[in-house]
């Protein structure tokens, strides 16, 4: 390849970038927030992910993230394409149909420390959305549990939960932790209670009484 | 009922069977140095060595410095933990002291609202040159009754305490409260003992406050009363510094008091020890169950704390309330504001909410206060932001 040829590739891809960065900075004004030597990096990065089928807004989050805290413009650069790595690779987990807040979730849980078989796992156990499962997973390991603790006690109650008993499983781990619980011994536990209480949800038989604190 | 890894040195009294302490400090030395070369495959059995120094003055003896090892394994399972730990203490006269101690807790499934039940076991010994060995084996339970951010407990203890050769009954009763205030976990114990013709009481009361690497601890107590075990204020403090993932430094001193359970005489000290773990954290997140003072969401230091409570209401809209001592402005940016700040309506003392249209799902938050740097609130798990500071993170069903 000649010199000359190298640099018309170079100057056509610079091109498509630009088009591409002005395109996407277009249709999302939000990033008329960040530098302008930064919002067509940005932009091109955006337009990849929705070129590859992957959800844009946590993209565009994460570079407005940087810009109210006043992040260097490499620095948003490379948060969104971090982030939009973790995206494919919890895709890569959850299958194509899987929706934007549980991708986003799954991404977390995967930069967590939980296996992608972990996260394939909860999407076979599950019908209704898992984003609320993986954010608990997230939010447990988090705490101090042990990923595999805390994957088995998510998966254990994620066919039956809904998303409130699982936010109120996590508050109740965490507030044993506090307490002095080890954090393997309060998740079993808060496990076990929920599982009761879901139990007796599918009997009908649910007793009024507010949740534990 | 003492925990598995006390902070002070070892009393120069304690422990017959001489063969058996020796045996399982041994043991717990060996299974502390496997597991420290291990990465830790569950994370639920992990183990800590430290290696440090002491001045101590026992009352009664004279001061002295010392070299110690301690090495701790602890065990946790679903229903509970299983913690053993030993220290040899090697004194400037060359006389040793070993302690082991085996303890375990099983905490019950809650059955109704706020009660649970906890169970505890522990058996220890120790031995210094050729004073009679002490061991004690006892057992208890606990009912704890806990709160949002508080809760109390109370429960009995039984068991038997030996000096030579001359078992002695324990029976013990305590009742606490504990209680999270911004940094600050306290704890406020009160316990009456009774070994042998031995009887005490105590008042104890402890602060746990912690953040990234540093956790400091405080303790102080006084026995009010007594019959046979000293009278008097006590108080210890220690600071753990973690330098890396496995490796910290602890300082730690201060004055306890006699133990007729386990055989500790009165003493003050002061030590610096290294501590290895056997593996570090397998996540890089970090929960701050409370409020941060220091390190901002852009690094910046902050000096005011602040708590989120989410509720979320049943037609989408989900109230935030921010807590925080005083303030004249309180802001939130999240990715449910893209970003943008945005500020919340006095709701009396302290409480300052706004309510919005957030999604369901996982969501990023920082609070400011006062126009000043953006900060992580309590109430959320924080994470590393991709910006060199930390972010809030909450989760709406």
């Amino acid at each position: 390849m000649t010199l000359r040829s190298l640099l018309r590739a170079a100057a056509a891809g610079a091109l498509a970038a630009t088009f591409g960065a002005t395109a996407a900075a277009a249709q999302d004004p939000r990033l008329g927030r960040l530098d302008p030597g930064t919002r067509p990096l940005v932009a091109v990065v955006i337009d990849s992910a929705r070129a590859a089928g992957l959800p844009t807004e946590p993209l565009v989050q994460r570079a407005l993230e940087g810009a109210t805290k006043g992040a260097p413009g490499p620095l948003i650069v490379s948060a969104v394409q971090r982030l939009a790595a973790d995206l494919g690779r919890a895709r890569e987990a959850l299958g194509p149909g899987t929706t934007p807040p549980e991708l986003e979730a799954g991404a977390a849980a995967l930069r967590a420390g939980a296996g992608p078989a972990v996260l394939a796992q909860l999407r076979r156990a599950r019908r209704q959305t898992i984003a609320v499962p993986l954010a608990v997973l997230t939010d447990l390991v988090a705490g101090g549990v042990p990923v595999d603790s805390a994957a088995a006690a998510v998966l254990a109650l994620a066919a039956r939960a809904r998303d409130a008993d699982l936010v109120e499983f996590r508050r109740s781990v965490e507030r044993d932790i506090a307490l002095g619980a080890p954090p393997t011994a309060a998740t079993a536990a808060a496990a076990a209670a929920a599982d009761a209480r879901i139990s007796q949800v599918n009997a009908g038989a649910r007793e009024n009484r507010p949740g534990r604190p | 009922m003492r925990g598995p890894a006390r902070i002070a040195p070892a009393a120069p009294s304690a422990a017959r069977p001489a063969t058996s302490t020796r045996r399982a400090w041994t043991a717990s030395v060996t299974a502390a140095w496997w597991l420290l070369g291990l990465r830790a495959p569950a994370a639920q059995l992990t183990g800590t060595v430290d290696v440090g120094v002491s001045t101590v003055h026992y009352d009664g003896f004279l001061p002295s410095g010392a070299a110690a090892l301690t090495p701790v394994l602890r065990w946790d399972r679903p229903a509970g933990t299983l913690a053993a730990s030993g220290t040899y203490l090697r004194f400037e006269s060359g006389h040793r002291s070993l302690q082991g101690l085996l303890a375990g807790s099983f905490f019950t499934p809650p059955t109704a609202r706020a009660w649970r039940g906890e169970f505890a076991a522990s058996a220890g010994a120790s031995r210094y040159l050729d004073f009679a060995s002490f061991w004690h084996a006892v057992a208890g339970a606990r009912l704890h009754i806990l709160g949002a951010e508080r809760g109390l407990w109370i429960g009995g203890t039984a068991g038997t305490t030996s000096y030579g050769t001359a078992p002695r009954p324990v029976i013990a009763a305590d009742v606490g409260v504990w209680a999270r205030l911004s940094e600050v976990t306290l704890r406020l114990a009160a316990n009456h003992s009774q070994v042998g013709d031995t009887t005490y009481t105590d008042l104890e009361s402890s602060a746990l406050a912690g953040r990234g690497p540093v956790a400091l601890e405080a303790r102080l107590g006084a026995r009010v009363w007594s019959r046979g075990g000293g009278r008097g204020v006590y108080g210890e403090g220690s600071a753990t510094v973690w330098v890396g993932g496995r490796t910290g430094v602890v300082i730690s001193g201060g004055r306890y008091a006699t133990d007729p359970i386990s055989g500790s005489i009165t003493g003050r000290y002061l030590s610096a020890a290294l501590r290895v773990r056997s593996a570090a954290p397998r996540h890089s997140f970090a929960r701050y169950p409370v409020a941060p003072h220091a390190r901002g969401a852009d690094g910046a230091s902050v000096l005011p704390a602040a708590r989120l409570e989410v509720h979320a209401d049943r037609n989408r809209a989900v109230r935030l309330v921010v807590r925080v001592a005083s303030a004249a402005l309180v802001e939130i940016a999240g990715d449910f504001t893209d970003w943008q700040p945005v500020s919340l309506s006095s709701a009396g003392a302290s409480t300052w909410e706004v309510t919005l249209p957030v999604p369901s799902g996982v969501h990023r938050i920082d609070v400011r206060i006062d126009g000043g740097a953006w900060i992580v609130p309590a109430g959320t798990t924080r994470a590393p932001d991709d910006y060199g500071g930390d972010v809030g993170i909450f989760v709406v069903p």
